[in-house]
């Protein structure tokens, strides 16, 4: 039993699950749902379709090269069993795997910190544009003489006397 | 010597059923249009075509028949006798030379009437000729019905008879009713024959087959006889009887000891007596069936001195019972060895065998010497063999296979035989899934050391505190609070702003001047300014004074004398001088008009004259739909 990846998503398959196709060329494609079998019978480039790992990774979304990914490889030539390499290899699996999340959750916060900057930039310009939404700026020269209020000239329309009015008659 | 295949013979259809397939071929197979226009060489050549391939049809189903049935002479006697005994030979042979003579006359009819058509000088009168030739040739078929009936009837029962060999090496069972010649067959054979105890079950001749050193034999079981004399046999007997005079076999006469069947031992041996002609050559062996009810032993004198008799004009006596199976082999073995004997016997007298003979010549080399010369074994090979016999001892897996209960049920344990490095580690459980990772694929003699380095790797990220960015200040919570009403206040404007576009179109826009809904109070004003943090209370004395009603109290205070106000409140029906009506009537008129106007203006939510938009241009509610009763041609 072998848990294979999804040739589509690249989501683990369980055995029971998915189906597999064989090309005529030899080429296997596992695939673990109808979703991503119908999405390959379409022709579709998994690295175009967004919710992927294959698109993930080619652009930088999640984690691609670290040194745990080398610890876990397809052996092809079986080892002789030895009790005390499968205990550690089972304690180490767990560590690994904690490590591994933990840089992939960098990874992804890395991604996500110049954003936070930004926003605050621009809340704080907001804040300084539009303060007069709230306060008149003669409310915020009385109250801080220090902060000088952009003065903002509005054209008034002109009042029609009664003489003007008048004379359209 | 041929084996017969009745099987092949074709069916022979009832005569009115080979009119119909004759005639509807003609009429299918023959051009079936001719005018009376035509050329009379073309009318003559069409009728006759159709006389002749009538005849052609006829003629070849009934030769075909003919053909088919064996000739009674020409087969095998026991063939011909049985065919005698089943069918009449002379009913027979009498029904297919009706069919013969039938045949001549239709081709007799066919060049009669070929003649005169040649000469028919109308289309009337060559159709009636056809009609005439063909006619004739049906009721000569009608006349001979009963006949094609009755070979009918042979065919399908000689397509039933068993398939001899008259060639191949026969044992023939015989006896009288009940002695167990079917239940015999059944033994040595595969043959299923119906076993009753009631006489005469079986009807007609079985045939099985047995094998003896490599030699297929036939064994015929016969129905049961009577004793009686040859002419007052039934045809069932006279079926037994044919088959022992012509087949050259090994004939077993079953004797039943006890008596079971329902005749004693010496109507049994009177028949035997009065059968033993027909015997003739043929090797014979008696049978004593049924010894489990009485032996051989066990019979009183009178009857063993008919069975001694009986025995003197036989070969063997050999007591069986089919129940018990015992003597049943003796027998077959015996009947069988002795026709083999009489087989090689023949062919050694044969004119052929000495050629045969003479073609080897058996070497026997003479000693050279008086000296021994025994087989010699090396003694390697021959401790080989000791060590061999001593570990056939060994206990196979096949044997545990065994013991714990068989192939389903036991599945050998593949791990005992492991090679490790401790013998503990046989049974473990290995796992092949953890957590979602395929455990050989992590597997590695120093996987710990790695996981050690990582997690220094690891301690080391953290210890740098990672990144170092810039933090910007935060926010004041007042900051934060502002920001936050800034953000109310825009998304509430949005929304005012996204209303009146979505209504603007049934709006009617009245301009802030007039303030419909008396919006625009200063008290409003007051709230608004307050909110922004600034005192209203300058604004709101200064929106007072500069009021309308203010303004046209002052200008009133000002001058009287100048013209008066366009606001100024005048009588309806007031003829006003620029206007241009000539009275008050025709001014109240015009009033009356545009009221009226306006009325139904707005009874349709017009704002005005210019206003013509269709909310909804085709609404569904009139463009569709059926009518319950009317047409729908117009809308």
């Amino acid at each position: 039993m072998r848990l294979e990846f999804c040739w589509f998503c690249s989501s683990k398959i369980y055995p029971g699950h998915g189906i597999q196709f064989v090309r005529n060329d030899a080429k296997i494609f596992r695939f673990c749902r109808s979703k991503c079998h119908k999405n390959f019978k379409m022709k579709r480039n998994p690295r175009k379709v967004k919710w992927t790992k294959a698109y993930r990774r080619l652009h930088g979304k999640d984690m691609t090269k670290d040194s745990t990914f080398e610890l876990e490889r397809k052996r092809n030539r079986p080892e002789r069993y030895d009790r005390n390499v499968m205990e550690n290899t089972l304690k180490a699996i767990k560590k690994i795997d904690k490590i591994r999340h933990d840089r992939a959750a960098d990874h992804i916060a890395q991604r996500w910190k110049p954003k936070a900057a930004k926003e605050r930039r621009e809340a704080r310009k907001e804040l300084e544009q539009s303060i007069s939404l709230i306060k008149a700026p003669l409310a915020i020269q009385s109250q801080e003489p220090a902060i000088t209020v952009p003065k903002i000239k509005v054209k008034a329309p002109k009042q029609q006397t009664v003489e003007d009015q008048l004379m359209e008659e | 010597m041929a084996q017969y295949d009745f099987k092949k013979i074709t069916v022979v259809p009832t005569g009115n059923d080979l009119i119909d397939i004759v005639l509807s071929r003609t009429q299918r197979q023959t051009p079936t249009v001719i005018h009376k226009g035509n050329a009379i060489s073309r009318v003559r050549q069409f009728y006759m075509r159709k006389v002749k391939f009538t005849e052609t049809n006829f003629t070849d189903k009934l030769s075909k028949t003919i053909e088919d049935f064996p000739r009674v002479e020409d087969i095998h006697p026991f063939y011909g006798d049985l065919l005698h005994v089943l069918y009449n030979k002379d009913h027979y042979k009498l029904a297919l030379g009706q069919l013969n003579t039938a045949r001549n006359l239709i081709k007799r009819i066919r060049e009669d009437y070929v003649k005169l058509l040649k000469y028919g000088d109308s289309l009337y009168r060559c159709k009636s000729l056809k009609r005439a030739a063909l006619g004739r040739m049906c009721t000569v078929t009608k006349r001979i019905g009963p006949s094609l009936a009755y070979l009918e009837h042979v065919r399908q029962h000689m397509a039933r008879l068993p398939s001899i060999n008259t060639g191949a090496p026969t044992i023939l069972i015989c006896g009288c009713p009940n002695v167990g010649k079917s239940s015999f067959l059944n033994k040595i054979t595969r043959a299923d024959v119906e076993v009753q105890p009631y006489a005469f079950t079986t009807k007609s001749l079985f045939v099985g087959h047995t094998d003896y050193k490599y030699l297929r034999y036939q064994v015929i079981d016969t129905p049961g006889l009577l004793d009686r004399p040859l002419e007052d046999r039934n045809i069932i007997e006279m079926c037994s009887v044919t088959a022992l005079v012509n087949l050259h076999a090994a004939i077993l006469f079953f004797l039943d000891l006890s008596g079971s069947c329902g005749y004693s031992i010496s109507q049994q041996a009177a028949l035997f007596h009065s059968i033993k002609m027909m015997f003739r050559n043929n090797p014979v062996l008696i049978v004593c069936n049924k010894t489990d009810l009485q032996t051989l032993e066990g019979l009183s004198g009178e009857d063993l001195k008919l069975v001694m008799e009986m025995k003197s004009a036989a070969l063997k006596t050999i007591p069986v019972s089919t129940i018990t199976d015992e003597g049943v082999m003796a027998v077959k073995n015996a009947a069988c060895q002795r026709l083999l004997d009489q087989r090689s016997e023949r062919k050694m007298k044969s004119k052929k065998m000495p050629t045969v003979l003479n073609r080897f010549h058996v070497a026997m080399p003479k000693p050279r010497d008086q000296k021994e010369r025994p087989v010699c074994i090396p003694q390697a090979v021959l401790e080989a063999r000791a060590e061999e016999a001593a570990h056939e001892e060994r206990k196979t897996e096949k044997d545990i296979e065994n013991e714990n209960g068989g192939a389903g049920v036991y599945s050998a344990s593949l791990r005992k035989h492991y090679i490790l490095a401790d013998d503990d580690w046989k049974l473990d459980i290995l796992p092949e899934f953890l957590d979602g990772h395929n455990v050989y694929d992590f597997i590695d003699p120093d996987i710990l050391q790695r996981v050690e380095e990582l997690e220094r790797e690891e301690s080391a990220v953290e210890e740098d505190g990672g990144d170092f960015e810039i933090e910007d200040e935060d926010f004041t919570a007042e900051a934060e609070k502002d920001l936050q009403e800034i953000r109310k206040r825009k998304k509430l404007l949005i929304q005012k702003h996204r209303i009146k576009k979505s209504t603007a179109e049934s709006r009617p826009t009245v301009p802030r001047k007039f303030d419909k809904d008396r919006k625009f109070t200063t008290e409003r004003m007051g709230r608004q300014l307050s909110s922004l943090g600034i005192d209203p209370s300058r604004a709101i004395e200064r929106a007072r004074s500069r009021s309308v009603s203010r303004k046209k109290l002052r200008l009133r205070s000002r001058s009287m004398s100048r013209s008066r106000s366009v606001l100024s409140q005048r009588p309806l029906g007031e003829v006003v001088p620029g206007e241009g009506f000539k009275d008050s009537a025709q001014k109240m008129k015009a009033v009356t008009m545009a009221r009226n106007a306006t009325k139904k203006r707005n009874k349709d939510a017009r704002r005005g004259e210019a206003d013509r938009v269709i909310p909804t241009l085709r609404p569904k509610h009139l463009f569709s739909g059926k009518r319950s009763i009317g047409k729908t041609d117009r809308r």
